[in-house]
């Protein structure tokens, strides 16, 4: 069947369809939007179905799989798709009502977007995965600046530069190993990269490291994020916390493992990059007043557990790092879209204005407070388990230091989330006048919010999802396997 | 201190590369190699270039033509408002006369190259990029509004949308045939007679769509890039 291909095929249609459509009727602009991201969520769920049976190849163009490209949905990819999914459906629908500047050039820009971090997710060659990176950092681009106000040229302009360098780095570390190996396919490319001299498998690792780390924000590089979420619309943000920086940060997963392996001196280079990144994040974070700052900080904490995880090598390690990408997702988008519901109702931007909202939007701040501490990493929510998860893949490895290390940084994530909490649910000073909230901001919040916590209680939904992802990583031959139809 | 610490910076970055390069082992290029030997026979393009481009890679290049897309939209709205000076000098009517007599020639060779692409070196990136020229001279020579007049905007972002769209679209022909997405020569298309004008199947005509969009698309962006108002 064909469906793999629509998964990134149908987002690039809607949005070079959508200029055409109005030039027809302006009406119609959202009613295809809505109607292409419904078909885009079905056609999700199918392929992860199918992906969960057995892995997907698909040849584009019918070309053997050493001639032409290929999409590969193994147990990672298709994780990654449904996290594409969901979280994009619920955006599209917030935005309905949330978006009201440039609109039209809003919904081509997501689109394209959506059509990016799908294809950096499903394919199965490293230039293609180039261009597909190159998509997603340019709407990205765009889509922060959209609202064209001084905070977001800024940001904008921020992001440009460090996105730039990235692009250079992992560009240069893609022509040096076709260098090396002669081949772009991933399969190959894994199959002959061992025969590269030492210093060449050095420096490509360290420009893959930069590049993508740039772009998912390793300590020292992250400093674009703060900023850029400032300026961004809060459904672009949580577009971007939820899936475009995790499709980095995923694409970096899959090439350290082929090309690499996760040796020792790798793993020990992440688990303690990890560990920096995540201490360092909570502690400005701490710092922060403005809420969508604060939250961007959050979310380069959430990259330090992930990057730990992983580091690890081992199979819980990547089960407990993957989880964490899956649910960090679903915790962001419910913050950001609350986010962007308090300032679309009472203008709030900074934890202060929060101040009594828990009373004026009840259900609203419920659904807040519960991905806050789900974020936290408190029991019954799908947080907790997924750093608990970490905690004893850590533990087992008997990297003591970082399993030491986890639970302090929820402590730390504890106390700025508190103040949050305590702004919400303080008495006002004076009454607050709340906008009437339309159904399109609330119900994405509340069925994310509601994932959360269904996720830590039944966290066996996922599992069946995850627990393949090591068998495709660990061994990489199973994944040339795969790709050369063996 | 800063363009100290830059400079060192640098310094350290080049000799890691020079290292690098130093150290450069070369592969087996199965894969040039393949291309280069059978690539003309397989896909009955003679221009090798677009056989790989608009055949073997195709999904890499409507991701390069999805690039120019989205810059151009961005540019679209995202442009400083600020009158530019070299729109506002005047030119002599030599010049405009010698522009409007370029402009057929122009239209000539842009479309040659692009319909041509699969025999002789060119494409739809570069004889879209020469159309676009076109309206680029008249902007320069008779300034903005009139550009605009002649080729309004919004057939231009038509053009453009029309254009991904086709590419796409094109995409699907394969699937119709019972193949996959761009799938071409391996498809139960009738490829032709390599190096005659209508052969190689689609490719010609994913060409024809990429040099519409690409000249649509930069225009766009040239023309938002120095508007005034």
């Amino acid at each position: 069947m064909d469906t793999p291909v629509l998964l990134v095929v149908l987002p690039l249609l809607t949005a070079f369809s959508l200029g055409i459509i109005k030039t027809f009727s302006k009406k119609l602009v959202k009613a295809v939007t809505v109607i292409s991201a419904t078909v885009h969520l079905a056609l999700i769920i199918s392929v992860v179905r199918e992906a969960m049976q057995s892995p997907i190849v698909y040849h584009l163009g019918d070309w053997d799989n050493l001639l032409g490209i290929s999409l590969v949905i193994d147990s990672f990819s298709a994780m990654m798709a449904l996290l594409v999914g969901v979280l994009s459906y619920g955006v599209i629908i917030y935005s309905l009502v949330y978006v009201d500047f440039h609109e039209l050039k809003y919904y081509v820009l997501s689109f394209l977007l959506i059509a990016g971090v799908m294809g950096m997710s499903l394919t199965g060659d490293l230039f293609n995965l180039y261009v597909f990176f190159e998509i997603v950092s340019i709407t990205s681009y765009a889509l922060v600046a959209i609202k064209e106000e001084e905070a977001s040229f800024e940001g904008a302009f921020k992001y440009l530069v460090m996105g730039m360098l990235s692009g250079t780095f992992v560009l240069l570390a893609i022509i040096l190993t076709y260098q090396v190996t002669g081949a772009l396919n991933f399969a190959q490319v894994a199959a002959n990269f061992g025969d590269a001299p030492m210093l060449v498998r050095q420096t490509i690792f360290v420009f893959f490291l930069i590049g993508f780390g740039t772009k998912f924000c390793l300590v020292p590089l992250h400093a674009w994020l703060p900023d850029v979420y400032c300026g961004a619309p809060a459904s672009f943000n949580a577009l971007s916390s939820g899936i475009v920086i995790k499709a980095s940060l995923y694409a970096f997963i899959r090439i350290v493992f082929l090309l690499f392996g996760m040796t020792a001196g790798i793993g020990q280079i992440l688990i303690y990059w990890g560990v920096i990144t995540f201490l360092v994040a909570h502690t400005l974070a701490y710092q922060q007043e403005s809420l969508k700052r604060l939250l961007g900080y959050s979310s380069i904490a959430q990259i330090g557990y992930i990057l730990l995880a992983i580091g690890l090598g081992t199979e819980s390690g990547i089960i407990a790092g993957s989880y964490h990408i899956f649910n960090d997702g679903l915790m962001k988008a419910t913050l950001f879209l609350g986010v962007g519901i308090f300032s679309y109702a009472v203008g709030a931007s900074k934890i202060d204005d929060l101040r009594g909202l828990g009373f004026s939007m009840p259900k609203i701040s419920f659904a807040f407070v519960i991905a806050t501490l789900a974020i936290i990493g408190l029991p019954p929510f799908n947080g907790f388990i997924s750093k608990w998860l970490i905690l004893q893949a850590a533990w087992e490895t008997e990297y003591i230091v970082a399993a030491f290390f986890i639970p302090v940084g929820s402590l730390l994530s504890l106390a700025y989330y508190l103040k949050v909490i305590k702004a919400l649910y303080s008495r006002p000073e004076r009454e607050i006048e709340v906008k009437p909230i339309d159904w399109k901001l609330r119900v994405p919040t509340y069925v994310l919010s509601a994932a959360c916590l269904v996720m830590g209680i039944i966290p066996g939904l996922s599992l069946a999802l995850i627990e393949n992802i090591p068998k495709f990583l660990l061994d990489s031959s199973n994944y040339i396997n795969l790709l050369l139809g063996r | 201190m800063r363009k100290f610490a830059s400079l060192i910076i640098v310094v350290l970055l080049s000799g890691l590369l020079l290292m690098t390069f130093l150290s450069l082992s070369t592969a087996d290029y199965d894969l040039s190699e393949h291309y280069i030997n059978h690539g003309a026979e397989e896909t009955k393009a003679l221009n090798l270039v677009t056989a790989i481009l608009f055949d073997y890679r195709a999904f890499d290049t409507l991701g390069e033509a999805t690039v120019v897309f989205a810059v151009a939209s961005t540019i679209a709205f995202l442009v400083p408002k600020r009158t530019a000076s070299m729109i506002s000098a005047r030119f002599s009517i030599i010049m405009q006369q010698t522009t409007s007599l370029l402009i057929p020639f122009l239209f000539m060779i842009g479309a040659y190259i692009i319909a041509y692409g699969h025999i002789s070196p060119g494409g739809g990136f570069a004889g879209g990029v020469i159309l676009a020229v076109i309206t680029i001279l008249i902007t320069v020579t008779f300034g903005i509004r009139y550009s605009d007049r002649q080729v309004r905007p919004e057939i231009k972002s038509f053009m453009e949308s029309f254009g991904a769209m086709g590419f796409v679209l094109l995409g699907f022909i394969g699937i119709v045939l019972g193949g996959n997405f761009l799938a071409n020569a391996n498809s139960t298309l009738d490829l032709g007679v390599k190096g005659e004008l209508i052969s190689s199947g689609i490719i010609p005509h994913i060409n024809l769509m990429t040099g519409l969009k690409v000249a649509a698309g930069l225009s766009i962006m040239f023309n938002s890039l120095i508007k005034e108002e």
